[in-house]
């Protein structure tokens, strides 16, 4: 078998999550792997999780350690082609069509008949549809992109079954087709990562041309790590805590429990009250910066102590 | 290893993970690209390369960890007690001993040898290599498992090792040797029982339940067992799903507008012909209104059940459902199921009014008096039941003027066709002022008729 031995993987994994890391961002070890392949392979990898876990983030970071530009399509219903790939500059043809106007004049001059003329005409090639008119959107400027690029495709399940055919194409060959033109292929196939908050299913065949990543929120040592890297200037003893607070929250039945977002805002706003470490009428006061229901908080707050004594105890 | 692979897909599909061709083809090349010596990794890669859901993925680790154990054969650790320092030097004389006894050469005698020396290892790979090569990943039944345990047997060689086992019985009954190798094989024997047997349930756990399903579906729904409830259950959400996916897909590529020519021009006339204003075609939107009427005495309780079930479980294309139920007397049911899940709705339902012996006219009559002013061309009027009105009025005249109001009007029957209009089957007389009549029986039918008012939906 040609396979590079597995220790060169297991060192291009190391080299991968050490990148992430000096960027900020901890990746697990299914993160890594992840990224070694679908760069590897030159496959788009789709990423699920609960809001809140990283998932753009993970693209910003991939952007970073590539040093390539991160290139943003946030998706939403009612998304086009002509909102995601290109669009005709129509001011500037219309431009266009004024000057030609003009020396039509001088190009004809000598025409015998009509029939002569069209010929002439002929002669010019279509000019105005050709790469010069072409304002392109997300789509073609990541395949423009001398250097290659990382493409982020946000919130795919936002948009519609349609727009979600219309990539297939791109995702699958790294080239989309444009009617009066012909097909545009990129020189250097972009990183494509497609998030999806799962609000409608995705269709397999989207599904099938994709590597498929699932974050889930981070355990507890991961969880501090993140912290760790995200607000350095929090105190260890505290940031055990919180973590441990947040964890035990999470197993909660909330509305829409913490992400690591909300962790890593929690731990920016202890630290600006310059929190030594949990306590219950702390924890009320910035309840709302972790959670988002006014269920929720209710729900929490009558918990408080109990929570916040066992955080202490399990730090 | 592409065996090996492709086994280890199959027993995914085999648990219900989709797994296509292209996505194998890139299992293979992300295998030989993270090597095989790190299992988490291996783990890690194939489960984003096959399993894309998240209920995938959890099939996929436990398909996973079932495939790849690499537990040594029980009883080595015993073998290798036995094991004493002056065994060491028979070994060598019990491997001669076969190669030159054993009369199928080689392999015979290195069966005896290896039991012989309690070589764990080299009975593990003998094994596994026997496994590849009678295809024991062809398991589909377990009436197959003695069949697949003789033909690894046999092809591990123990027809060799019996023969040697019974010449060293013949010269000496009880040879201590002979009677320890014997022990051993009985060992090994139930090795290779538990390698099938845990083949079998990789290749084959899914086997049944899909069968039952398959079953379940065409089985008449009066007959279900209590049971099978929440296998139904599943099944009808199932199928409910498929459902929605497909109209709802449909619904949506329909709204999509063109320029409307005829219209167009039609519209612009007031503006001297000048065409200035557009006009698009449109599809309308049309979303039919559901009255289910259930019949719910003892007879077609079970049916009605699945009915609603199946109705509110397709929400998504059909939102407007009104559900009445009867047997001696009728009652709108709609506000229980839109504030109770729809389980516990059903229940309820079916003891609140299953109650009774069954009055058609009477509940004909008050669902005309409740629902005809909210009846207009656009409802479908759903209604489930035997027709049978124990001899008493059947309520045609009610159902009649309901029909004359409404986009069409269904009977669904639970009974066969033949059954019906004998003895008190009002059939004829309630079917004539039905737009359809059905027998259904089955979830096959009722995903039928679901699906055809749903097609409607536009």
């Amino acid at each position: 078998m040609t396979t590079a031995t597995p220790n060169a993987a297991l060192a291009a994994l190391a080299d991968i999550q050490r990148g992430f890391q000096s960027s900020g961002y901890i990746a697990s070890d299914a993160i890594a792997t992840c990224v070694y392949i679908a760069q590897a392979l030159a496959k788009p990898i789709l990423v699920e999780g609960p809001p809140g876990v990283g998932k753009t983030e993970l693209a910003n970071a991939t952007a970073k350690l590539l040093d390539k530009p991160l290139i943003r399509l946030q998706c939403y219903e009612g998304l086009d082609e002509s909102k995601a790939l290109y669009e005709w500059k129509y001011g500037k043809q219309l431009l266009y069509t004024q000057v030609l106007k003009e020396k039509l004049g001088d190009l004809m001059q000598g025409a015998q008949g009509l029939k002569e003329s069209i010929a002439r005409l002929h002669e010019f090639d279509d000019t105005f549809f050709n790469e010069e008119f072409l304002e392109p959107r997300p789509l073609l400027k990541a395949l423009w992109a001398p250097q290659g690029a990382v493409l982020l495709i946000d919130e795919i399940d936002k948009s519609d079954q349609e727009f979600e055919a219309f990539l297939l194409e791109l995702l699958q060959d790294y080239q989309i087709s444009i009617p009066e033109i012909g097909t545009v292929k990129a020189k250097h196939p972009p990183v494509v990562f497609l998030t999806s908050n799962n609000t409608r299913e995705i269709g397999d065949a989207l599904k099938r041309r994709c590597l498929h990543l699932y974050i889930p929120f981070p355990d507890a040592k991961l969880e501090q790590r993140i912290i760790e890297s995200r607000v350095p200037a929090l105190e260890a003893g505290l940031r055990t805590q919180l973590v441990a607070f947040v964890q035990s929250l999470r197993g909660l039945d909330l509305k829409k429990v913490p992400a690591v977002s909300e962790t890593i805002d929690w731990a920016r706003t202890l630290l600006l009250l310059h929190a030594a470490e949990l306590e219950p009428t702390l924890v009320r006061q910035t309840l709302n910066v972790l959670l988002k229901f006014q269920d929720d908080i209710e729900h929490v707050d009558a918990e408080v102590p109990a929570l916040t004594r066992q955080a202490a105890k399990n730090a | 290893m592409t065996q090996v692979l492709s086994n280890f897909i199959k027993a995914l599909r085999a648990s219900d993970v989709r797994v296509s061709t292209a996505e194998s083809i890139d299992a293979a090349a992300a295998l030989e690209l993270v090597g095989f010596e790190h299992r988490t990794l291996i783990k890690e890669a194939l489960g984003q390369v096959l399993a894309k859901t998240p209920d995938d993925k959890s099939r996929f680790n436990d398909c996973f960890e079932r495939f790849f154990t690499f537990e040594a054969l029980s009883g080595d650790d015993a073998l290798a007690g036995e094991q004493g320092g002056d065994d060491a030097q028979r070994e060598g004389a019990a491997g001669d001993d076969a190669g030159q006894g054993g009369s199928g050469g080689g392999g015979a005698g290195g069966l005896a040898a290896m039991l012989e020396r309690g070589d764990g290892a080299a009975l593990q790979q003998a094994l596994a290599s026997a496994a590849r090569n009678v295809q024991l990943q062809n398991i589909r039944l377990f009436t197959q498992r003695g069949m697949y345990i003789r033909r690894i047997l046999e092809d591990m060689g123990i027809e060799p090792l019996d023969d040697f086992l019974f010449a060293l019985l013949k010269a000496n009954d009880d040879d201590p040797r002979a009677l320890k190798l014997k022990e051993q094989k009985a060992r090994l024997i139930e090795n290779v029982a538990e390698l099938v047997d845990r083949q079998m349930l990789m290749y084959t756990a899914n086997a049944w339940p899909k069968l039952r399903e398959e079953v379940l579906q065409k089985t008449p729904l009066a007959r279900i067992e209590m049971r099978d409830f929440k296998v139904m259950q599943e099944l009808v959400r199932k199928l409910a799903k498929r459902l929605v996916s497909l109209h709802s897909r449909r619904r949506h590529v329909s709204k999509r507008g063109q320029l409307d020519v005829r219209h167009t021009i039609r519209k612009n006339i007031e503006y001297d012909g000048l065409l200035f204003e557009t006009v698009w075609k449109r599809v309308r939107v049309d979303r039919p209104k559901v009255i289910a009427v259930c019949d719910v005495s003892g007879s077609v309780a079970q049916v009605a059940r699945f009915l609603l079930l199946f109705l509110y479980s397709v929400a998504e294309v059909l939102p407007k459902v009104r559900a009445f139920a009867f047997s001696s007397h009728l009652g709108e049911v709609t506000q229980l199921f839109e504030t109770k899940p729809v389980e516990d709705a059903v229940i309820e339902t079916v003891n609140t009014y299953g109650m009774g012996s069954t009055d058609y006219g009477g509940a004909l009559a008050e669902l005309e008096r409740l629902t005809l002013a909210d009846i207009d061309q656009r409802t479908t009027v759903i209604i489930l039941g035997d027709a049978r009105s124990n001899y008493g009025d059947a309520g045609e005249r009610s159902l009649r003027r309901i029909h004359e109001r409404a986009r069409r009007v269904l009977w669904l029957n639970p009974e066969p066709m033949a059954f019906w209009n004998s003895g008190d089957s009002e059939m004829q007389k309630l079917g004539a002022a039905c737009d359809k009549v059905e027998s259904c029986r089955s979830l096959k039918h009722l995903e039928r008729v679901v699906s055809e008012i749903a097609r409607t939906a536009i």
